[in-house]
């Protein structure tokens, strides 16, 4: 195996088998990190915890619910405003969080009646909400509350409500990816199946691991409702709470972020025989594929080919103008979970970029596999990364920009290495055609940004052009550019709106004729 | 006319305006150099406290994880702080201090964080890094006490109390600032120069706006070091300019080492100004010099021109760290404002019987309630559904939404602030701090103005 040892690990041997470079002819079979092990202690990494996969991931960003963490508050607080999974009920649950305040005297005596108090008075202070998720915290789960009963308790005195309990503390697994687990079997067991759907179209999905960032899912909703599908649920961005009950009725699964949210596909095959499709919606080619996939499942193809045509004839010139400005530019992929391989082929493909380093910091082997496989030679990929390593990194391979977290970005900046958040994004969405657009868009000012070079400058001893006032993101990435790249009337730079997501929300769709009044087109 | 101080009505909370404990003592970690804290629970305790701190000062800091997983959480994880604690020594070689840092998690467990520090200390440390100053320091900050405030107190303290070594005088007093920004710090210790008092900053934290370097290696740290932290109980004096945060520390020197201490007031407006100089002067014994004078005279000039015209009469409510808040109401009184509702975001029960509210429960002419244990829907009820009328609100980014959902103008301040830039960068303490927020204040005033066409014109002529 081409391990990597990093220099600023040789102290901690078993860091030895979490990094790989990829060498020439090398595969998968010579060239895989291990995965998903338990974190070391005290080596910085930037996991997160099985509290935080359940809730802040996946659950919150259903919209229409009361997010109660039963705990002491700074689990909620901390988890509350740090991501932009918006939705189209003007953004509650981004702006609502509750937690049942365990002090002191409820570790020793219990928190079980403080719970219930709670749930009456946040149901009393949103009395339109009618649906709660309850997650358990590590101080909760270790006292032995009983979530369960009390919410049983609630249903029964309280009719009209519905509570979902997700017992995920954050103990419970070496990362977040324990809590995406958990919280994807609690709902199958306890809600799909209790409320029946109204099917409307021949065509029904269920659109799951797609957690509406930026506005993603109301980008991909939009084609699938141009192809008279019926979205009969999300698994969870702007997901609505009694859909997401109804999932047992849909036709087809069709699964985005497979780190997150395959387990729910998996039992909704197991227990309702409903198959599931893993679709890519980032960049041109793994979405115009995913959507033709989904055309061809219903016998539709006919009508997601027209929507492929026409995005790409409006969106190819703008992609294509970045991709000639972004070629060779070397990238560091360092984000959470499933966009190491979500992007690593995407991008280099599609934007001419190339690929240095993967990274992440919740996936499992299986994540590794398909980024590896997807990177080129002289890659390096490292499993649950850590703050020396990531410098040590950043120090080899000097990259010219670096996709991550909030955090870690601070760190990138401070060596010189531009970053654009692969968790919340910069100014996305970036999934569907023009997402993808923005995502170049936003790669391209980034690398090419005049401040960015100006931090590179030593004044005390780098000659300095007294007769330049400024400098535009063309001068910079023109230069070396062909005449015929450079005065390309075909190419065009972005032309979309700051926010192209709310219109969206008014648009109306068309109305396909349904094969036969009672029957369904797809066999169950 | 009445001013109530009442603890919130309902048991939970929705919205909440602080954090847990150990986000505090993760704060005073990071001010000190050569420390990294090692957070002994699950990684989000960790990996959320990292992420809000680049939030607000946009830069990262290390701060480590024992990373409890279940088995830990079902056998007791003392092991997993032994192998932090020599996983962060063998690879940060500058590192010399490492607080353990409890949660909810760990202290439930019963995890004997003292007794694992006496272990590793005649172990670990002995036989693997003899010739290393390395000092571990428990920091008990279980999740369901307090809050992000009393983390910070009691972390101080412990610092404090941990390094404190009399040995001679050192001519210096001890400030200790409470949990603030850079900005207050670099205008603390302007106000230290003016009065050449020469003095222990706890925290220095003004390098927490770093460069963007050519070459880039500049990361954020704190500067306070070691020798600081043991030279607190050599001082004359100690000012801890905050009741809440950071008075535990100075209580503490006082008692064990006789160090007279004197807490607040918060500087925050003229008049807190003028006594946190006059403290000085009556500790060091050193004149307030005419260069103050002058100051002072430049702020006045600045607050006169937007008091009694603009800022008169207008109806603020005030959230966030409690010497914050009642340093604002009281500055906010002096410029004629009304302060209507101030909000204080844990339930320490010394609340009640601050002299500075109990002075505002005896004074106010007008309507004002203080809420402890209060959240943001303390907030956003009495606005929606109560009647509350408010022309300004002043508080952190948590808030944000209660203002722009309810259309009212605010200003950012305390911690986080995350939803507009550089703030950190500004002082809210001092004659400048004054200048600045009373400004603030105005300048925000105007835009609401203009964009609701209400008297915009007025501005025409000023």
């Amino acid at each position: 195996m081409p391990y990597h040892e990093f220099e600023v690990s040789k102290v901690i041997p078993e860091r030895k088998q979490h990094a790989v470079m990829k060498g020439a002819g090398e595969d998968l079979t010579s060239c895989l990190p291990l995965g998903y092990l338990n974190t070391i202690p005290g080596s910085i990494s930037e996991r997160g915890c099985a509290y935080c996969g359940a809730k802040h991931v996946i659950g919150t960003p259903m919209k229409d619910v009361i997010h109660i963490s039963h705990g002491p508050v700074g689990c909620t607080y901390d988890t509350w405003q740090t991501k932009r999974y918006i939705s189209d009920n003007d953004n509650f649950q981004l702006k609502y969080t509750f937690a049942t305040d365990v002090k002191e005297k409820h570790i020793v005596f219990g928190a079980e009646k403080l719970l219930k108090q709670n749930i009456v008075e946040a149901f009393k202070a949103f009395p339109d909400t009618k649906r709660m998720t309850i997650y358990q915290t590590c101080a909760t789960a270790l006292i032995g509350d009983d979530i369960d009963a009390i919410a049983q308790e609630v249903m029964e005195e309280m009719p009209g409500t519905d509570i979902f309990v997700c017992n995920s503390p954050g103990f419970a697994g070496p990362s977040q990816s324990g809590g995406h687990h958990k919280i994807n079997i609690a709902w199958i067991n306890q809600k799909v199946g209790t409320l029946e759907p109204e099917i409307t179209s021949d065509y029904v999905i269920n659109y799951v691991g797609e957690y509406n960032i930026q506005g993603d899912q109301e980008v991909m909703t939009d084609y699938f409702k141009r192809m008279g599908i019926q979205v009969l649920s999300t698994f969870t961005g702007n997901g609505s709470y009694d859909d997401l009950r109804g999932m047992h009725r849909a036709h087809l699964n069709v699964l985005e972020c497979a780190r997150s949210a395959e387990y729910i596909c998996d039992e909704l095959r197991e227990r309702y025989g409903i198959p599931r499709l893993d679709i890519d919606g980032f960049g041109f080619k793994p979405l115009a594929d995913s959507l033709r996939k989904i055309g061809l499942f219903f016998g539709i193809e006919e009508r997601a080919e027209a929507i492929i045509q026409e995005e790409i004839a409006r969106w190819q010139p703008e992609l294509d103008w970045y991709k000639e400005r972004l070629r060779g530019k070397k990238v560091c992929l360092w984000p959470g979970g499933s966009k190491l391989w979500h992007w690593a082929h995407a991008i280099q493909e599609e934007m001419g970029v190339k690929v240095v380093s993967v990274y992440t910091k919740f996936g499992h082997q299986g994540d590794m596999e398909k980024g590896v496989s997807r990177c080129g030679e002289g890659a390096l990929a490292i499993d649950d990364p850590n703050e020396l390593e990531g410098l040590e990194a950043l120090d080899m391979l000097k990259p010219d920009v670096i996709f991550t977290g909030k955090r870690p970005g601070e760190m990138a900046k401070k060596v010189n290495v531009p970053y654009l958040n692969a968790h919340a994004y910069h100014n996305g969405p970036y999934k569907g055609f023009e997402g993808w657009v923005r995502f170049a868009r936003d790669i391209y000012n980034a690398i090419h940004s005049p401040i960015h070079k100006l931090s590179l400058i030593d004044i005390s001893k780098d000659e300095i052009d007294a007769g330049k006032g400024f400098q535009t993101r063309r001068m910079i990435s023109d230069e070396g550019l062909p005449e015929e790249i450079r005065k390309s009337t075909e190419l065009r730079e972005y032309t979309g709106k700051y926010d192209s997501v709310s219109a969206l929300r008014e648009k109306t769709y068309p109305e396909f004729p349904r094969a036969e009044a009672g029957t369904e087109a797809v066999a169950e | 006319m009445t001013c109530e101080i009442k603890e919130k009505d309902r048991v939970g909370t929705i919205n909440p305006i602080f954090t847990c404990q150990p986000a505090g003592a993760q704060f005073v970690s990071i001010g000190v150099k050569d420390c990294i804290g090692l957070v002994h629970g699950g990684q989000g305790c960790v990996m959320f406290v990292r992420l809000i701190f680049s939030q607000h000062y946009k830069e990262s800091f290390e701060l480590a994880s024992s990373s409890l997983h279940e088995d830990g959480a079902v056998f007791g994880a003392c092991g997993r702080v032994e192998e932090g604690v020599d996983v962060l020594l063998a690879r940060y070689p500058d590192v010399k201090v490492i607080p353990i840092i409890t949660t909810c998690s760990t202290e439930v467990i019963g995890d004997d964080v003292d007794g694992v520090i006496r272990k590793l200390n005649d172990g670990l440390l002995k036989e693997k890094y003899a010739d290393r100053e390395v000092h571990l320091i428990a920091i008990h900050t279980p999740s369901f006490v307090g809050s992000m405030i009393s983390g910070y107190d009691v972390a101080v303290r412990d610092f404090v109390k941990y390094f404190a070594t009399p040995t001679e005088p050192n001519g210096k007093i001890n400030l200790i600032t409470g949990w603030v920004n850079p900005g207050d710090v670099k205008a603390l210790k302007h106000l230290l120069k003016e009065m050449d008092v020469d003095a222990t900053v706890l925290f220095e934290i003004e390098s927490f706006d770093s460069p963007l370097m050519p070459d880039g290696n500049a990361i954020s740290h704190g500067g306070t070091t070691i020798d600081d932290l043991r030279s607190t109980a050599n001082a004359f004096g100690t000012i801890a300019l905050n009741r809440y945060e950071g008075a535990k520390a100075a209580e503490w020197l006082q008692e064990e080492y006789k160090i007279p201490a004197v807490i607040g007031p918060t500087p925050i407006g003229i008049r807190n100004t003028d006594s946190f100089l006059q403290n000085l002067k009556k500790m060091t014994g050193k004149p307030i010099p005419p260069s103050l004078v002058r100051e002072r005279a430049v702020a006045l000039d600045a607050l006169t021109d937007v008091t009694h015209m603009f800022l008169a009469e207008k109806k603020v409510a005030i959230y966030g760290n409690p010497d914050l808040v009642i340093g604002l109401a009281e500055f906010c009184i002096d410029l004629e404002m009304k302060p209507v509702l101030l909000l204080l975001g844990d339930d320490n029960v010394r609340y009640k019987n601050d002299p500075r509210l109990l002075a505002m429960k005896e004074n106010v002419d007008w309507d004002m309630e203080v809420v402890t244990n209060a959240d943001f829907w303390d907030l956003e009820d009495r606005i929606k559904n109560k009647g509350l009328e408010l022309d300004l609100i002043l508080g952190h980014s948590k808030g944000r939404f209660v203002a722009i959902d309810n259309n009212i103008p605010m200003v950012r301040v305390g911690f986080p602030t995350y939803d507009r830039a550089g703030m950190y960068r500004y002082p809210v303490v001092g004659y400048e701090g004054a200048t600045w927020l009373a400004e603030q204040m105005a300048n925000a005033l105007f835009t609401d103005m203009e964009y609701k066409k209400n008297k915009e014109w007025i501005l025409n002529v000023w």
